[in-house]
């Protein structure tokens, strides 16, 4: 599985340091590092929203206080 | 002309308990013009000394830049200083460098420690011829350039460092050309080989300087381009056009903005391979694109470049930061400040919907704004530059 999240301009001062500090401390927590590939990416062009995050083709948008009900809620299920 | 290029940098330290310096350097011109850099050691400290080294700088600069003989440029000199009411004289000692069409060093100096020169990295000695003007003993040399040469001119409180406290008789002259040679790399920019033998001396001095010192330092060097692209074109259709002439200049390339990487991922048919390493908590993380030098986030990392740009300015306190930083910030003012000796920008005029939210502060017309900035800034470090707009 491979999560992207955005870190251009407009998402870096919504906040994806954090939601990348806090993926990749779940990942590790959960020992899920050969199972979750985590990529940052440009401008995904959906900016009005929150950070914009993939899973795989699918969009979401996150805040950063919203990222552990983000893992628990959509990324977890799909690695079931 | 040639292809050479004479960069500048200057450095003081006061004497301790002083807010003024009594050292001043003035320069004028540089670059691929013809330089003239003065500096001028005013007697005594404080007030005083300044006011003398500042009219002796500014003076001599000014005179000798317009072509009039030294005769009557210390003439007007001796008649010009107010006499120091305690000694009864009126001094300043000084150095002039002048590289006249990239090709000719001249160096006049009065009393000040001799001009070191490094060719190759290695210490250049040359030839002098001493003359008396005004009761004044001064000496003169003029030789060839070549590329890589290296001026350092400084005041005595340089040679004063450490008297009495880690050496008996201060940091002579030869031991600080030593000190230069061994300290020499071929990529150190004048501010940095400053920086290196100010930064001795205020070891020397125990923290503590007891005299003002000064260093200056003119290199030569080769010419260096930047090409720095931000911002996608106002019209779709202009996008070729820009990466064109992008694309089409020699030397290294920075891409700013994900908008704009992603027109040049297109262009060169290359993916961006994003990393995630926040090397700086504020600076969203640089990107790769295969064939571009350095790919960032825009606004953000640009705003931070102009603050590391009005620094490098004034007092350079955040110079250590941006010299050895890995955040593209702090890899874009290496390459503008210390690399370029020509910049070109190109300037996409296309507005992002999704900035122009008034609570963040990367709107279009901040973008602008920014991008005036740091031009003047660039400009005012002596850099050559050109903006196109698309």
């Amino acid at each position: 599985m491979k999560i992207t999240i955005c870190i251009g301009s407009s998402c870096h001062l919504k906040g994806s340091r954090q939601i990348v500090e806090e993926m990749q401390r779940l990942v590790a927590e959960h020992q899920l590092k050969n199972r979750i590939e985590l990529a940052g990416k440009f401008c995904m062009g959906n900016c009005q929203n929150g950070v914009c995050v993939t899973i795989d083709d699918e969009n979401f948008s996150l805040k950063p206080e919203d990222t552990r009900a983000f893992f628990d809620n959509e990324v977890l299920p799909r690695l079931k | 002309m040639n292809e050479l290029w004479i960069e500048t940098g200057a450095i003081s330290l006061n004497k301790t308990g002083e807010s003024l310096c009594g050292d001043k350097v003035e320069i004028s011109g540089g670059g691929d013009e013809d330089l003239t850099l003065v500096l001028a050691d005013g007697l005594g400290s404080g007030v005083k000394a300044n006011i003398l080294s500042t009219l002796t700088s500014k003076i001599l600069c000014t005179m000798i830049s317009g072509g009039i003989p030294l005769e009557e440029c210390v003439s007007t000199i001796a008649s010009t200083l107010p006499v120091c009411s305690v000694r009864k004289v009126a001094y300043s000692t000084f150095t002039i460098l002048r590289i006249l069409g990239n090709r000719i060093a001249h160096i006049i100096q009065f009393d000040n420690p001799a001009t070191i020169v490094l060719r190759h990295g290695e210490i250049f000695d040359y030839p002098r011829t001493t003359r008396v003007i005004a009761d004044k003993t001064i000496w003169e040399t003029s030789f060839p350039i070549e590329r890589d040469d290296v001026f350092i001119t400084m005041s005595d409180g340089a040679e004063y460092a450490g008297v009495g406290r880690q050496l008996n008789f201060g940091w002579t002259r030869d031991s600080i050309a030593v000190f230069a040679m061994g300290n020499y790399m071929p990529s150190n920019s004048a501010k940095t080989t400053a920086g290196l033998i100010i930064d001795e001396c205020e070891r020397l001095y125990g923290g503590k300087p007891g005299d003002d010192t000064t260093v200056a330092v003119a290199r030569v060097r080769g010419r260096h381009t930047v090409s720095l692209v931000v911002g996608p074109p106002e019209h779709r259709e202009d996008d070729q056009r820009m990466m064109d002439l992008f694309f089409g200049k020699e030397g290294v390339k920075i891409v700013c903005g994900g908008t704009t990487s992603q027109v040049v991922s297109r262009y060169l048919g290359k993916p961006i391979d994003a990393t995630l390493d926040y090397f700086d908590p504020e600076i969203p993380p640089i990107s790769h694109i295969a064939g571009v030098d350095l790919t960032t986030e825009g606004v953000i990392t640009l705003s931070r470049v102009l603050e590391y740009a009005q620094d490098y300015l004034q007092a350079a306190k955040l110079a250590p930061k941006w010299a050895v930083q890995k955040d593209g910030a702090s890899l874009i003012a290496r390459e503008l400040f210390e690399n370029a000796t020509d910049v070109e920008f190109y300037v996409g005029r296309a507005i992002n919907p999704a900035h122009q939210n008034p609570n963040l502060p990367i709107t279009f017309a901040i973008k602008q704004q920014l991008i005036r900035s740091l031009t003047e800034c660039l400009g005012r470090m002596g850099k050559h530059i050109r903006v196109s707009y698309f």
